[in-house]
């Protein structure tokens, strides 16, 4: 096998300024066919586990009585965050026309698609038997918490697969007319896309309207898995503050998730001239600002939890605080809080490798956290049952580990095909952004007041 | 061409595809408000979240609909410079 271009197609006599983009998709190396080798051998590793799962039942788990909830509920919490990256982020830039939003969009879109897929297949995972699942369809519920979010994640699934397809069709014509291979993938993807005035009226209108629906699918998406809990008469999860302190808790990991894939496939795929200091300082302010809010919140919840002395909800309170759940717990304030505030509030360490720092931690720390929410409250329960401690078996850990490789690998899938920036929206940044940001600050401005007659009269004789 | 009426085909089996699926959704909900008026539920929540739930679905069928159909109106016919 050859080390640079193993697959090449034929390329237009005029070079394109943004050759660099197109790289990942036309000349892939050896690095990723190892990369892909190795997150498949995990991946098929944690689908034989799943397969005995499926033929010895959930007592592979380490889910016991009372904690009935485990790995799976964790993680389908913590994807179904993650994907707040993306959709979310993308929308709220591009509606306020953050000009710095152009390198960033798609890939945070991207994370927004893969995660929802991996998440919400957790549910099922947990099912131990996956054909109840049907149950749903023939005898589900509406007014179960249960099933708001298989509708709601559906919802969120389908818009930001659409928001994430429709901005990416200039690019996949631009692939077409490249004549890159799989050429009927790219022909049937650009939808007769020929860059006209009225093609780019439509899916101007089109990009609008969907970042109008995706802002608030997204939000609710995430309101509704808070719901789960909320909604039961469970110490520790019967509260009211649940549902924004989970969208919040959602945004600050999806940020901090958009923040690692953005640093390792801007050194991987040498997109350092397009990824620059200025977006990861813009983000990791964003995700300071979203780690205060988080620190807030979560004070907020223990304070009046705390304040009423319930004995039930005293009891999970004390397991997470000096309990068998301390170590999480404390560890999980260390890396949300403490770091990022430590080292993302001076601008001499608001730098790249630092970034990648804080926001590792801040993945950890928000697994941990939904360890820490989903765990101590069935542990302890309301009535007097002993209380066993959970610890995950290989099954769930293997499993975990074949989603994240998932995860990889659809990026990895994805950047292959598409790419990973979008080509057309730096094009037109590079065209139109200066002219058009210098209009809008202009109309921000107060209008130059129109000198009178009576004004020129006033001014002193010496001034004039 | 036939290769053209090919990918032509298949675009119009994706859009297709993304109505069947907002119509599955919208034939579900009913389904499910038949479920909760046959065992005495809570009927006034599950047409609360029907309600909600089946714009959201119309209008991302809607949207690509529109970019599908306004992309190939907007293209330039044969001829056209």
């Amino acid at each position: 096998m050859r080390g640079n271009a193993v697959s090449e197609s034929p390329r237009p006599l005029e070079e394109s300024p943004d050759e660099a983009l197109y790289r990942p998709i036309e000349q892939t190396g050896p690095g990723f066919y190892w990369a892909a080798a190795g997150l498949l051998a995990i991946f098929f590793f944690g689908a034989y586990q799943y397969l005995r799962q499926f033929s010895l039942g959930l007592g592979v788990t380490g889910m016991n009585q009372p904690v009935t909830w485990g790995f799976y509920i964790i993680n389908f919490v913590f994807f179904i965050g993650i994907s707040h990256a993306g959709t979310l982020i993308s929308a709220i830039l591009r509606l306020n026309q953050a000009e710095w939003r152009r390198p960033i969009t798609r890939m945070a879109e991207v994370i927004t698609a893969i995660v929802l897929l991996i998440g919400g297949l957790h549910p099922i995972i947990d099912l131990g038997r996956p054909d109840r699942a049907l149950n749903i369809f023939m005898w589900g519920r509406l007014q179960s918490p249960l099933l708001w979010d298989v509708m709601s994640i559906t919802a969120y699934l389908a818009a930001s697969t659409v928001y994430l397809y429709v901005p990416m069709i200039p690019d996949i014509a631009k692939l077409r007319d490249r004549g890159t291979r799989p050429r009927w993938l790219y022909e049937f993807l650009s939808w007769n896309w020929q860059g006209t005035p009225r093609q780019h009226q439509v899916l101007s209108r089109a990009m609008n309207l969907l970042m109008v629906l995706v802002i608030p699918v997204a939000v609710s998406v995430h309101t509704v898995i808070s719901y789960i809990f909320a909604m039961t008469l469970e110490a520790g999860w019967h509260s009211t503050i649940f549902g924004p302190y989970f969208v919040a808790g959602a945004i600050f990991s999806g940020i901090a998730c958009l923040m690692v894939v953005m640093i390792v496939f801007r050194k991987v795929y040498h997109f350092e001239a397009y990824l620059k200091e200025v977006h990861f300082a813009n983000l990791a302010k964003l995700m300071l600002v979203m780690a205060v809010v988080w620190f807030y919140l979560t004070f907020s919840e223990y304070l009046t939890g705390f304040f009423g002395q319930e004995p039930a909800e005293l009891d999970v309170i004390m397991y997470k605080f000096t309990g068998p759940y301390a170590f999480p717990f404390w560890l999980m304030v260390f890396l949300n809080f403490i770091v990022p505030v430590a080292i993302l509030s001076r601008k001499r360490t608001r730098t790249i490798p630092w970034i990648l720092v804080v926001s590792l931690g801040i993945v950890v720390g928000m697994w941990l956290e939904r360890l820490i929410i989903v765990v101590p409250s069935l542990a302890v329960p309301y009535v007097p049952f002993p209380s066993h401690p959970y610890w995950p078996s290989l099954a769930e850990i293997s499993i975990f580990a074949a989603a994240i490789a998932a995860f990889c690998l659809g990026f990895m899938a994805f950047a292959k095909f598409f790419p990973l920036i979008s080509i057309w929206e730096i094009e037109e940044g590079r065209e139109s952004a200066i002219r058009e940001t210098s209009a809008r600050i202009a109309s921000y401005l107060p209008d130059d007041p129109e000198p009178s007659a009576s004004d020129e009269e006033a001014v002193p004789e010496g001034a004039k | 061409m036939i290769y053209h009426k090919w990918i032509t085909a298949l675009q119009f089996l994706s859009i297709m595809l993304m109505w069947s699926f907002a119509a599955a959704i919208l034939i579900f909900i009913p389904w499910l408000v038949a479920v909760s008026l046959r065992w005495n539920d809570a009927l006034n929540w599950t047409l609360a979240i029907s309600l909600v739930m089946t714009p959201v679905y119309l209008t991302v069928a809607g949207t690509l609909t529109y970019v599908f159909i306004g992309l190939r109106r907007g293209a330039p016919k044969d001829g056209d410079q």
